[in-house]
């Protein structure tokens, strides 16, 4: 091991100079997780400036025996890019540049390091957005954005990445080079590009990347909605769709969390509400208007407290602000937490919503609760410190709680934060056998050989035309079932 | 020809593994409207999916459906009508709900709606290897595992016979308005400049047909804005969009699709029955014969880095997609034994 390492150094050294590939133990330490409670352990670190590079990378781990653990800007919260043992983590955060952005063609180019908010600000002069918008925006990368179909508030009107993703320029496994999906509306051959996106490095890495532009809508109206109870809240989500309103984005914040918010950002959240919704209308001025009288309606009708319209760009921001720094604020109240991502049916929002509560009291631990509720995907945040004897474990078994009520409810594992080494054990909750076959047959066809973040996604023993393995249906705890080499 | 029509997923599945064991090649059909896509083959027998269709949950509240695959679009589009939602892909009411995803087939108003590809949230399908299986999720946003139903849409069959799907759905607009300008692409392209968020702008030879939809008080503001920048030579309230489809009339028409802002480099090679979606990028091309015509149009969307597709009439899809190895290794593990639909589809797969 040791030797395949110094080999594989010294080539990587070459190909992308001595200043961008590393062993030193900080550093491998720095790459050994994601923004997730995973470990891993990284036995070199590269960062790429160029594709040529990227696939050097590639080429070198291979004949070296080592594997490839992609990695943007390290904001994952589903342990995807967490290193497992004898992994090259091939980072792209040096590869930033925004390429070209084309009007005409409605499309730009960027490297996969861009930041999502970058990539926002540069398009807003010609007129033009990038539809997904995850809350880590400052910090998280187009490429991230990619591996993980990432969403954000806008997706509810706009969809998710796979909407706005035309072409990937990917360096696959073996180290080739691939345009998949094209500049034009559509390509030919199967849809590959709709299969790395959101494969979380496992297929590839995406070096060069094809975004969607949209025009800005000429209008905008922001709302903040107030209750007293969460039900009402969940209600009036309900009551708009019916209404035939899909908002731009509804956002919906519960007490404890937006006391918290409040507390750090002072946007004027009522700190007394039992939940909040932050709803977003766009498009022509006279569209808008009517929206925010039908959504204003539907909130009347479910016993809102409060209307507040943002009166201006500033106050928009402001509230927006109080969304996107609700984990931030976490900090307040304990110094870890583990961040929740099912989707459930929008109808059972209320339902799910109590079980959650249910079930973290049960473990004695404290629920934050900020999400997209237009989407119904759920976003339960708990907070704890992992420095009290017991409390991860408490943690584990609440969550395990949380999935198992969120699939029970006909909803999936993940929104858009990704499976990773987190979920990949929970797998065959909502698939069958021969489900994860055919999954594991998309991996496959690139990647043979399993070089490209392997152990991540599928559970150990889902295999390509191995239908008839026979598998327990039992899951295992998520910690006592990790790879060899990643801990919790 | 052998017709095929099973009733339950499960002689689906009996009708693949007898055909498999068999060595007899099947073509997955719905609606029969979309058959002219793909490379010519020859099949032993026709699997048809239209008895399967039926309207498996449909919760309004959701504006999520599940359907069998085999529901024909107009008899889906009249039950979501009802509850004031609709399945954004206008395609024939003959056409199956399987049919146009296989089909990969999207609305004229995907300026606005997006790939039918984007509304495909879940699908269930059955392997050349006579098996059921699953992808994707009934909720509006999902990553768990690899997007299957992406995978699916555009497969023209060759993977998986599709059985059901859960669709994602919106709300119906409330108004529908078609306006017609004189002109041709130059002032398609100043349309889309000068109205706001239209749902289409269709370029023709001699006209450009602009469709607006939403709530009436917009339509109305979008149609004061039209009005302002060009001549309008008719309204049209709730009537089809194209008004008219000239290309169709021609024994070939191939649907090209380039990046959007290169669309005026096409229409030369484009002849002269055609119809442009504006800030799009397909072209929909009448052709009078597969031979020449088709090859410089082809030739021409190559160049500005586009395909040029038939999607009625002879002349199959065109040269062979990047990463071969990768869509050969993809149908040989979904269809191991060459079932379904064998050739049809890009580079001879």
């Amino acid at each position: 091991m040791a030797r395949r390492r110094t080999a594989a150094l010294r080539e990587l050294a070459r190909a992308v100079g001595p200043e961008e590939v590393s062993e030193d133990p900080l550093t491998l330490a720095l790459y050994s997780r994601d923004a997730s409670m995973f470990e891993g352990e990284a036995a070199l670190v590269a960062f790429p400036k160029t594709v040529e590079e990227i696939v050097a990378c590639v080429r070198i781990a291979r004949d070296h025996g080592l594997s490839v653990v992609p990695r943007g800007s390290g904001t994952g919260l589903a342990g995807g890019a967490t290193p497992v043992h004898d992994a090259l983590v091939v980072v792209t955060t040096k590869m930033n540049r925004i390429l070209e952005i084309r009007p005409a063609d409605r499309l730009a180019w960027v490297e996969p390091g861009v930041l999502n908010l970058d990539l926002g600000n540069a398009l807003r002069p010609y007129g033009f957005s990038y539809a997904p918008d995850p809350s880590s925006q400052q910090s998280c990368s187009i490429g991230g954005n990619v591996s993980t179909n990432a969403g954000g508030p806008h997706c509810l009107a706009y969809g998710i990445t796979s909407n706005h993703v035309l072409a990937l320029d990917v360096v696959l496994p073996d180290g080739s080079v691939a345009r998949l999906g094209s500049e034009a509306p559509d390509a030919a051959g199967y849809d590959l590009r709709g299969l790395v996106v959101g494969a979380e490095g496992t297929l590839g890495i995406a070096a060069g990347i094809c975004v969607r532009i949209s025009p800005l809508p000429p209008s905008v109206q922001t709302m903040l909605l107030d209750f007293t109870t969460v039900e009402d809240a969940a209600a009036t989500v309900s009551a708009i769709i019916a209404a035939g309103v899909v908002p731009a984005a509804v956002e919906m914040m519960d007490a404890l969390i937006t006391r918290a918010v409040e507390n750090f950002v002072h946007a004027g959240y009522p700190t007394d509400a039992a939940a909040i919704l932050l709803v977003e209308v766009d498009g022509l001025p006279s569209s808008v208007e009517a929206e925010s009288r039908i959504v204003e309606a539907c909130a009347r009708e479910n016993r809102v407290r409060t209307v507040r319209v943002a009166g201006d760009e500033a106050e928009r921001a402001l509230l927006w602000k109080g969304r996107k720094s609700a984990f931030g604020a976490v900090a307040q109240i304990a110094p870890h937490y583990h961040l929740h991502d099912c989707v459930v049916p929008r109808t059972k929002l209320t339902e799910v919503l109590a079980g959650v509560y249910r079930i973290t009291e049960n473990h004695g631990l404290a629920v934050l609760n900020v999400f997209h509720a237009g989407d119904g995907n759920l976003h339960p945040l708990l907070a704890f410190d992992r420095s009290v004897p017991g409390t991860l474990e408490r943690v584990l078994a609440a969550s395990e709680e949380i999935v198992r009520l969120c699939v029970d409810a006909g909803g999936v594992l993940s929104g858009e934060h990704g499976i990773g080494l987190e979920k990949r054990d929970f797998m065959p909750l909502v698939f069958t056998d021969d489900d994860l076959a055919a999954q594991a047959c998309v991996r496959s066809s690139f990647d043979p050989e399993t070089r490209m973040n392997p152990q991540k996604v599928l559970p150990d023993g889902a295999k390509c035309g191995d239908h008839a393995a026979a598998r327990g249906s039992d899951v295992q705890r998520v910690v006592e079932s990790l790879p060899e080499g990643s801990w919790i | 020809m052998d017709l095929i029509e099973p009733i339950t997923k499960a002689q689906v599945v009996a009708e693949i593994a007898d055909a498999s064991a068999d060595g007899r090649r099947l073509l997955p059909v719905g609606g029969r409207t979309h058959l002219d896509r793909g490379e010519p083959i020859e099949v032993d027998a026709e699997l048809s999916t239209t008895k399967l269709d039926r309207l498996v949950s449909y919760e309004p509240a959701e504006m999520i459906a599940v359907v069998d695959a085999g529901m024909r679009f107009g008899e889906l589009s009249e039950t979501l009508a009802r509850a004031g939602q609709e399945w954004a892909v206008d395609a024939s009411p003959q056409a199956t709900v399987g049919g146009v995803i296989a089909s990969g087939t999207s609305s004229p108003r995907r300026l606005r709606v997006g790939h039918v590809r984007d509304t495909v949230l879940e699908v269930q399908l059955v392997t050349g290897d006579a098996r059921i299986v699953r992808g994707g999720g009934r909720t509006v946003k999902n990553v768990t595992g690899y997007d299957l139903p992406r995978l699916l849409a555009g497969s023209l069959g060759t993977l998986g016979v599709i059985v059901q799907v859960a669709l994602k759905l919106r709300p119906r607009p409330a108004m529908r308005r078609t306006v017609v300008l004189d002109g041709s692409i130059d002032d398609a392209a100043r349309a889309l400049a000068t109205i706001p968020l239209p749902a289409a702008v269709l370029a023709r030879p001699d006209r450009v047909e602009v469709l607006l939809e939403g709530w009436p008080e917009a339509v109305e503001e979008q149609t004061a804005r039209a009005r302002a920048a060009a001549t309008i030579r008719e309204t049209i309230d709730d009537g089809p969009f194209p008004v008219k489809a000239p290309w169709n009339d021609r024994p070939v028409v191939a649907e090209a699709s380039v990046p959007a802002g290169r669309i005026s480099d096409l229409l030369p090679s484009a002849g002269d029955a055609y119809g442009a979606l504006i800030g799009v990028g397909t072209v929909w091309a009448g052709l009078r014969s597969a031979d020449g015509e088709l090859s410089d149009l082809r030739g021409r969307a190559a160049e500005l880095g586009g395909i040029a597709p038939v999607i009625r009439g002879p002349g199959g899809l065109g040269a062979p997609p990047p990463a071969m190895e990768i869509q050969r290794r993809l149908k040989a593990a979904f269809d191991p034994s060459g079932v379904l639909a064998p050739g049809r589809f890009w580079g001879g797969i």
